[in-house]
């Protein structure tokens, strides 16, 4: 076959075109295979970008949004007395609150929120208005389940939901179980001196959540939520309570600045009771009298005046420097001399030859001022270190003070005879009861404590503060059960406590009117008093002890000032009242 | 017709087992969730029933039975 030239042509024309768009269309697929390429390159980098340059930031962001932390926080532990009743015990309670700074419109957001938690619009209005803290403002603390999920759906409004700190027995036991800040740290009593113990520790959770914030599941849990332990008192609400009513009666009878009174058992040094007026209600801490919130029986100290004689007669007879039989000559109440200046009896009183117990039992001055003088400086300043007096007892309170009982080389010829009828010496009523408690204990030291036990959740014993084994004495037994049941209970029935004996129980005790040191000049005030009395029954065996201590009683009232008049009928009632609950046998 | 009723067996099974998975993890999310729920109403229970013992120790204390009697003891 034989072709033309203008068919050659066409021919070589149709081929050329047919190359030339294959060429073309080639040349497309390049580009568009490299612009994919280019835009595959750009995102792989753009990923390199944000895997490599922006890890950090969207990771974080992703976390938030994934996650939610939810802190737990532990439930206080419980306080209760030795019966189990509970003094001191957190509960859950919802808090409506307000986020002032993202409400915009306060007036309308008061007037949803009223009708639903049961408050007046205007109230509402005025707490958002008023509120120092742009980002929360309370607005119903202890609202209802229902009332929470209807408030919390308007917005600006949220529910928290946070422990409370509730005192059952009110002012009752409120110096002992002291009390807690608004983040439930402890700020007094044993709520303080165990913080750390009912404190418990805090949890968190770590949860993943869905878009509406609810929990998927449980990612991590850092921190174990763990509730603070329970802590069990030696302290008896019965008693407690005994001794708080009477003690009332008196220091709003006699209107008195303070008044103090413990019960506590002599053979382990546990306290039943413990009363410091004026008191406070723990429930309701922020309109108490800060002044109120000291417990006198460990802070205040005080010249404790006659109430220390038989513990100077306890050193004197048992170191043998006088017998129960030597009789000591009271110099017909006046005795003056160099070096001690002058002495007098109370009530002008003039006592010739008088015993141990005689002094005693009529509180003689001068008899004790001369057993000072007989014992010497270190005999007598041992001697009262010994029974605890210059330093802590020990109680297992917050604030304790010392006292004050100064070196042997600092004393004068005042002090040697001064000290032993209670003055130039400051105690705290705490260790005046543990050194009657070492006496009615035959001798044998005693720490007072008021925590018996710590138990955890389970009500398993975790810590028993048990007291120390009793190991050696003081002073003799035979010394001191001679000056309980003997000179002590003649006070009781023939001296001055005549006020505090007892029908059914034989009653040892020990008076104490001491003068106020005036506060801007030397000397004792005449009209100024601490009426003190130490009591304790049955003197055959002792089962407690109480000491009640009112300062400053009214003197212009004319009903008395001293300690057998207004501190030992209250310690009576105290006594009877206790013994009877607790069912002590009576004596003979 | 065999591989082709294989490819559609094995498209079927990979199909079910991925909806199966998403139908388990809503269920563990939900019961997670309702769990979470009843935990809370349980413990809102539980502090409710410790509240009222409360209220009770507030009632029985020695204190407040002392006053009560004081009350009932004064003359009208």
């Amino acid at each position: 076959m034989i072709m033309t030239k203008s068919e050659r042509n066409l021919r070589f024309n149709t081929n050329e075109s047919l190359s030339t768009t294959k060429l073309k269309n080639v040349r497309n697929t390049i580009v568009l295979l490299l612009l994919v390429l280019a835009a595959f390159l750009l995102l792989l980098a753009r990923c390199f970008y944000l895997q490599h340059f922006k890890n950090e930031h969207y990771r974080s962001i992703s976390i938030k949004q994934q996650q939610k932390l939810v802190t737990l926080k532990p439930q206080r532990g419980v306080i209760v007395d030795c019966h189990g009743r509970k003094l001191a015990a957190s509960n859950k309670i919802q808090a409506i609150f307000a986020e002032p700074r993202i409400i915009k419109d306060t007036k309308n957001t008061s007037t949803k929120l009223a009708p639903m938690v049961n408050m007046g619009a205007h109230e509402i209005c005025k707490l958002i208005y008023e509120s120092k803290n742009p980002g929360f403002v309370r607005i119903k603390v202890g609202a209802t389940a229902n009332e929470c999920s209807r408030a919390r759906k308007i917005y600006g409004i949220g529910v928290q939901s946070d422990w409370q700190r509730h005192y059952p027995a009110g002012p009752l036991a409120a110096h002992i179980v002291g009390f807690t800040s608004l983040d439930n740290r402890g700020l007094a009593g044993v709520e303080l001196k165990y913080d750390k113990e009912l404190g418990g520790l805090p949890g968190q959770n770590i949860l993943l959540a869905d878009a509406r914030r609810r929990s998927i599941s449980l990612k991590e849990q850092s921190g174990r939520l763990r509730d603070g332990v329970g802590i069990i008192l030696t302290l008896d609400a019965t008693i407690q309570q005994f001794a708080r009513a009477e003690l009332l009666k008196q220091y709003e009878g006699y209107e008195a600045e303070s008044a103090v009174a413990i019960v506590a058992e002599p053979k382990t040094g546990a306290l039943l009771a413990m009363v410091s007026l004026p008191d406070f209600n723990p429930n309701n801490i922020r309109s108490a009298d800060p002044n109120s919130f000291r417990n006198r029986a460990t802070t205040d100290q005080f010249e404790p005046g006659s109430i220390l004689k038989p513990i100077v007669a306890a050193i004197a007879l048992d170191g043998g420097i006088v017998n129960k039989s030597e009789k000591i000559f009271c110099e017909n109440g006046n005795y003056h001399g160099k070096g001690y200046g002058r002495i007098g009896e109370y009530g002008n009183h003039r006592f010739g030859d008088l015993s141990v117990r005689e002094i005693l039992v009529k509180s003689s001055n001068i008899g004790m001022a001369k057993i000072g003088q007989k014992l010497g400086k270190k005999k007598l300043y041992e001697g009262l270190k010994l029974f605890g007096f210059g330093e802590k007892s020990g109680v297992d309170l917050p604030g304790e003070v010392e006292g004050l009982l100064r070196p042997a080389q600092k004393w004068t010829g005042y002090s040697v005879t001064r000290i032993p009828f209670g003055q130039e010496i400051s105690v705290t009523a705490i260790q005046l009861v543990r050194g009657f408690c070492t006496l009615a204990n035959g001798g044998h030291l005693v720490r007072p404590y008021v925590v018996s036990a710590i138990v955890d959740n389970d009500g398993e014993i975790v810590k028993l503060k048990r007291p120390p084994p009793r190991v050696g004495f003081v002073v003799e037994p035979e010394v001191a059960e001679w000056i309980v049941r003997d000179a002590m209970a003649g006070v009781v029935n023939e001296g001055t406590g005549k006020k505090a004996k007892l029908q059914k129980w034989q009653v040892f005790g020990k008076t104490g009117t001491a003068n106020m040191a005036k506060s801007n000049e030397r000397g004792y005030s005449e009209s100024e008093y601490i009426a003190s009395f130490v009591a304790g029954a049955p003197a055959e065996d002792p089962a407690v002890v109480v000491l009640v201590s009112i300062r400053k009683p009214n003197v212009e009232l004319g009903k008395g000032y001293t300690g057998g008049t207004v501190a030992a009928p209250v310690a009576a009632r105290i006594l009877e009242k206790t013994l009877g609950y607790l069912g002590v046998p009576g004596s003979g | 017709m065999g591989s082709r009723f294989c490819f559609v067996f094995v498209i079927f099974y990979f199909t079910a087992v991925l909806i199966l998975t998403v139908a388990l993890r809503s269920a563990n999310n939900r019961t997670f969730y309702k769990l979470c729920t009843l935990e809370a109403e349980q413990s809102r229970l539980k502090q409710q029933l410790w509240q009222k013992q409360l209220q009770l120790e507030n009632l029985i204390n020695p204190a407040s039975i002392s006053e009560h009697l004081d009350k009932e003891a004064a003359p009208e």
